[in-house]
């Protein structure tokens, strides 16, 4: 496989050429595979490999007594979409995913508007708005986690209130137990510690998505901008129809890389709620962390992680499709 | 990007006074962003005393007469202390410090972070080349193909590194395991970083390396020459963006490197949660110290990071 990727035009080669002069030319042609070969290896040595093998595993299980994994087709999947928790999870995640991408994706789309229009402060303001961007997940996560710890965090006062966020109200957002829910697996309105989580993790994705925006904003030619004002076109007009379509091919890889780091990401729930209180923020990548790594059932684990590689490629594909982005 | 530099604009009146109104909003919401930051640089310096006091306070300044006198503020480096563990001793400086986070977590991340940020930059340079330069058949594809992978969830191939990480201690025993971190790394990082260097290859004019190759230069001569120099900023950038993130790792070193001597700085940050009790004001300032470092480097070469992350998004 390796060998066919790498030929220039095959047919153009003259057949009159001397021997030595075809091994140069299949030297030259042969070029991008040296140069391609490293980094592939090391790809398919951490990735694809890995990736492979744990499609595998899906159909495997642990067999108790001989600690050995024995052939169970697609007996681990069944387990899996029969538990109450995967569904649960899977609900906890649509809601997760919702809620960050919305809010990550407007309040960004706002900043960007406004760093666009080159004010003077925008260098020391892009600055400081980027900060949060090159904290680790679990640094991020543990900053707003002190928020609300309870009784002493900043915040707890606010989530401890018995207005907002009904009686039986814990001590804060850490503690206070899930609303019950309205379909099974939907919990809605969400948990308290479920907005936490949003509002932590659009805090830390909100950098890298204005950046995107914004130099996806720096290619509206500015003419065509200033000729439709003459021609008569207010601005949510020439927003709305000169700026928004071109700028949808980079809103709409913000949107997946969003989406999918939302699927897969779990370093923010880790160490803002840890998938508590009770299971109310447990996010489907919380829960195989929790099935591979605390309960050690590989084979089930394998199985959901195959789920949410489909989860993720349904989802980027309904957003491809739906976004109208017409393919170079 | 030329909001970056920030262009001055004149302006009068009405115009002039949107402006203000659109700088004093920037203003806003950048301090917004940096407030949770800033008050756990506040909590690091708290006492413990003045931690735990209910109703909460962000500044530990207040007196008997009122809430906040800035004469009365209570600034201490116990959380510091704790994290650090400053002991005397008789070499020079006159002390050292015993905390594990000075010990053996960050030298792991400098290492980790530096090494697998040589191999990615070299790596995706070489690939980048490839891909700006050459037309083969399966070009797209597998330039497709490299994107995609990162769609996998983490966890789903930690498995399998993980009996992979096994198996070669099996073999080579005593083999330097931080080998085989960096290289994970290293293949975490490379897509995004081949997508990038390929955005900033292909930027440069290729007009440039042939005018050089006719002017007798071998195509070798014309990359180092020509191409080198130029790509030269792009993989910097590459190489910062690739160093913060590494840094950054938590999942893969906790689950791949079984031994504490081979952590990582944010292990060293997320023991504390479960070894610092109620003592949050260690807790933050274990946090100060993890972050510091990249938000220098951050600070240092944010033009480098802005123009990586614009070209990838652009070219993406």
């Amino acid at each position: 496989m390796r060998h066919n990727i790498i030929s220039e035009q095959p047919s153009t080669q003259p057949a009159h050429l001397s021997h030595a002069r075809r091994r140069r030319l299949r030297g030259k042609r042969l070029a991008p595979l040296w140069l391609l070969l490293p980094a592939l290896l090391v790809i398919g040595f951490v990735q694809i490999y890995p990736a492979l093998f744990t499609f595998y595993l899906g159909f495997f299980a642990l067999e108790p007594g001989s600690g050995r994994y024995v052939f169970r087709g697609l007996g681990n999947f069944q387990r899996l979409l029969a538990s109450e928790r995967f569904a649960q999870s899977l609900g906890h995640t649509l809601i997760f995913l919702s809620g960050y991408a919305l809010l990550t994706m407007t309040i960004a789309m706002g900043i960007a508007l406004l760093l666009r229009q080159r004010v003077r402060i925008s260098g020391l303001a892009i600055t400081m708005i980027f900060v949060p961007w090159v904290l680790s997940d679990v640094v991020a996560g543990i900053v707003w986690r002190l928020f609300v710890v309870p009784d002493y965090g900043l915040f707890a006062p606010f989530f401890a209130n018995p207005d907002l966020f009904g009686a039986p109200n814990g001590i804060s957002v850490l503690t206070a137990p899930p609303p019950a829910a309205l379909i099974a697996g939907l919990t809605f309105p969400p948990a308290p510690a479920m907005l936490l989580l949003i509002v932590a993790s659009a805090w830390k994705a909100l950098p890298f998505v204005t950046l995107l925006l914004l130099a996806a904003l720096q290619t509206v030619p500015p003419e065509v901008l200033e000729s439709a004002q003459i021609d008569g076109a207010g601005r949510w007009q020439s927003f709305r129809a000169i700026t928004l379509p071109l700028i949808m091919p980079t809103a709409v890889v913000a949107l997946i890389s969003l989406i999918i780091g939302g699927i897969n990401g779990v370093g923010m729930v880790f160490s803002v709620t840890s998938g508590g209180p009770g299971t109310a923020t447990t996010v489907l990548s919380y829960l195989l962390y929790s099935i591979g790594f605390g309960q050690l059932d590989f084979g089930l684990a394998a199985a959901l992680s195959v789920c949410m590689s489909a989860l993720n490629i349904a989802l980027v594909t309904i957003i491809v499709r739906l976004s109208p982005v017409e393919e170079d | 990007m030329a909001a970056l530099t920030g262009t001055p604009q004149r302006a009068s009146g009405r115009r002039g006074a949107l402006l203000a109104l659109k700088n004093l909003a920037l203003l806003a919401i950048g301090l917004l962003m940096l407030f949770p930051i800033f008050s756990t640089l506040v909590l690091s310096f708290k006492a413990e005393a003045d931690v735990h006091v209910t109703p909460p306070r962000l500044f530990p300044c207040d007196s008997a007469t009122s809430p906040f006198d800035p004469a009365a503020c209570r600034f201490v480096s116990e959380g510091y202390e704790r994290v650090f563990q400053p002991r005397a001793a008789t070499a020079w400086p006159g002390f050292r410090l015993d905390g594990r986070i000075i010990t053996t977590y960050l030298p792991n991340s400098a290492i980790y972070a530096s090494a697998s940020a040589t191999l990615v930059t070299a790596f995706a340079a070489l690939s980048a080349y490839a891909y700006s330069r050459y037309r083969f058949r399966g070009r797209r594809a597998l330039l497709m193909a490299t994107l995609l992978i990162n769609g996998v969830p983490l966890f789903t191939l930690l498995l399998a590194l993980l009996q992979m990480g096994n198996a070669i201690r099996r073999i080579f025993p005593g083999y330097e395991e931080r080998v085989f971190m960096v290289l994970v790394y290293a293949g975490f990082q490379l897509p995004f970083a081949i997508w990038i260097a390929k955005g900033f290859f292909d930027a440069i004019p290729r007009d440039l390396e042939e005018a050089a190759m006719i002017d007798g230069c071998s195509r070798l001569g014309a990359l180092m020459r020509v191409v080198a120099p130029l790509a030269a900023p792009g993989l910097l950038a590459i190489f910062l963006l690739c160093l913060v993130e590494v840094w950054n790792d938590f999942t893969l070193n906790y689950f791949l490197m079984n031994k504490q001597a081979l952590r990582g700085v944010i292990f060293g940050v997320y023991a504390f949660i479960a070894s610092s009790g109620i003592s949050f004001n260690a807790l933050a300032a274990a946090c100060i110290a993890a972050m510091l470092p990249v938000i220098a480097v951050f600070l240092a070469a944010r033009r480098s990071f802005f123009s990586a992350m614009a070209e990838g998004a652009v070219k993406g």
